[in-house]
């Protein structure tokens, strides 16, 4: 059973190499990606998810009207993470087209892109576990801030115990 | 001699000559410096491969000492495959500093669990009915194989999800590298399955395949790098900083 599953995902391995290596050929022009590029408002991203509106929704909401609500604005939010990571992923190929252009103007502002869009794509990646661990979980606040707070109260009870188990000993050795 | 008798000494020797020609292209664009641990592999493939041969020739030459030098020269060969995917793995993202600081910690994690799974599957599924040493021997090669496709994938994966595009001599030892690994990984399944029966024919496989990863090799060193000329003339608008803002607040909250 393990041979086989080994067999079937090194052949999907092999099928995949070999598709990224033919599909690195065809590249389109600059001037047709950039036609892909959409626009999103990143107004109505931060109106979703605003921390303040979604307490208020928590405070005003039946639990199962809340959590209701809270998928159906995450999967909005999910939306607009995946149409900008996409535009990132055109600006990436263009600035990297534009990184060897003669105008060394143009060659710098094509560096400049590739890493701003580069650091968009990883931070869409990070931002699309965290919408998806909220549509699972909708009544969990997944903010890290409460999540931070939380560690810190923890450690600090850690700390008191330790304290109380042995007075003499430093706190960092027992965290 | 038999048809497959002289397919078997071609493939025992074409690629080995065959990768003469790889060390030629490495020389001849002065490749060996930005793949340094590539070089090593393929002059420690051609060594390998003489002494072996060497063996075969030698009547003196029992099973038990060809099935040990044969050994020592698959685990060199194996170490060295780690070092060239780890110096493509740099090579890919060394422009980029932003992708190279979560690379690092990501792939030093994915050997970590890749080493764990591949241990384990290992112990779990054996050897068959191979004799002695072999049963270790195939057992860490296929610990190796899904490691190395593992960590090939990722690469390939990673780099796709980014965007960025591949140039092509980092491309083609990435490529021959995954080809051989990945058909290597279902080559050690069977084996470990079926034991000695069509050991040749698992043997010709591997060799056939090692063929085509040398001619890939070749294919893609041969050429001189091609630098995109794609005609730019302004960049298009667009707000990525704000979303880059955006998303980090997002991610920090």
């Amino acid at each position: 059973m393990i041979a086989a599953l080994l067999v079937v995902l090194a052949f999907l391995a092999l099928v995949f190499f070999v598709w990224l290596a033919k599909g690195r050929a065809a590249t389109p022009e600059p001037q047709q990606l950039a036609g892909r590029i959409r626009p999103v408002d990143v107004e109505a991203f931060r109106n979703l998810m605003d921390p303040a509106e979604e307490s208020y929704l928590r405070e005003n909401l039946s639990p199962a009207d809340f959590r209701t609500i809270r998928r159906e604005r995450l999967r909005a939010a999910l939306a607009y993470v995946f149409c900008v990571a996409g535009n990132a992923a055109i600006l990436v190929r263009i600035g990297e087209a534009a990184r060897h252009s003669p105008e060394p103007s143009i060659a710098q502002a094509g560096e400049r892109l590739v890493e701003s869009a580069l650091r968009l794509r990883l931070a869409a990646f990070q931002a699309v576990a965290k919408i998806y661990l909220g549509i699972l979980l909708p009544t969990v606040d997944i903010s890290s801030t409460r999540l931070a707070d939380g560690y810190e109260s923890m450690t600090g009870l850690v700390f008191a115990l330790g304290r109380l188990q042995h007075p003499a000993r430093r706190a960092t050795a027992i965290l | 001699m038999t048809f497959l008798g002289i397919l078997q000494y071609y493939l025992m020797i074409a690629p080995h000559l065959l990768l003469v020609g790889v060390v030629f292209c490495l020389a001849r664009h002065k490749l060996y410096k930005r793949f340094p641990f590539f070089l090593a592999y393929v002059v420690f493939e051609i060594l390998q491969f003489a002494v072996l041969f060497t063996l075969i020739l030698l009547p003196s030459t029992g099973s038990e000492r060809y099935a040990l030098a044969y050994s020592i020269g698959l685990g060199g060969s194996t170490l060295l495959r780690f070092a060239v995917i780890y110096e493509v793995t740099v090579q890919r993202f060394r422009r980029h500093s932003a992708v190279s600081k979560l690379a690092v910690p990501l792939f030093r994690w994915s050997v970590a669990g890749l080493v764990l799974l591949a241990l384990s599957l290992a112990a779990y599924t054996g050897g068959g009915d191979l004799p002695g040493i072999m049963v270790v021997v195939v057992a860490l090669d296929r610990a190796a194989s899904i490691v190395q496709c593992g960590l090939l994938l990722l690469l390939f994966g990673f780099s796709s999800y980014l965007g960025l595009s591949w140039r092509s001599h980092v491309l083609g030892i990435a490529l021959g590298m995954g080809v051989f690994a990945s058909v290597e990984l279902a080559n050690t399944a069977i084996r470990s399955h079926v034991g000695r029966a069509y050991a040749s024919y698992l043997d010709l496989l591997t060799m056939a395949t090692y063929h085509v990863c040398v001619l890939i090799w070749i294919w893609y060193l041969w050429a001189p790098e091609k630098i995109p000329a794609k005609n730019v003339q302004q960049l298009p608008e667009h707000n990525l900083e704000a979303w880059n803002q955006e998303l980090q607040r997002f991610i920090q909250q």
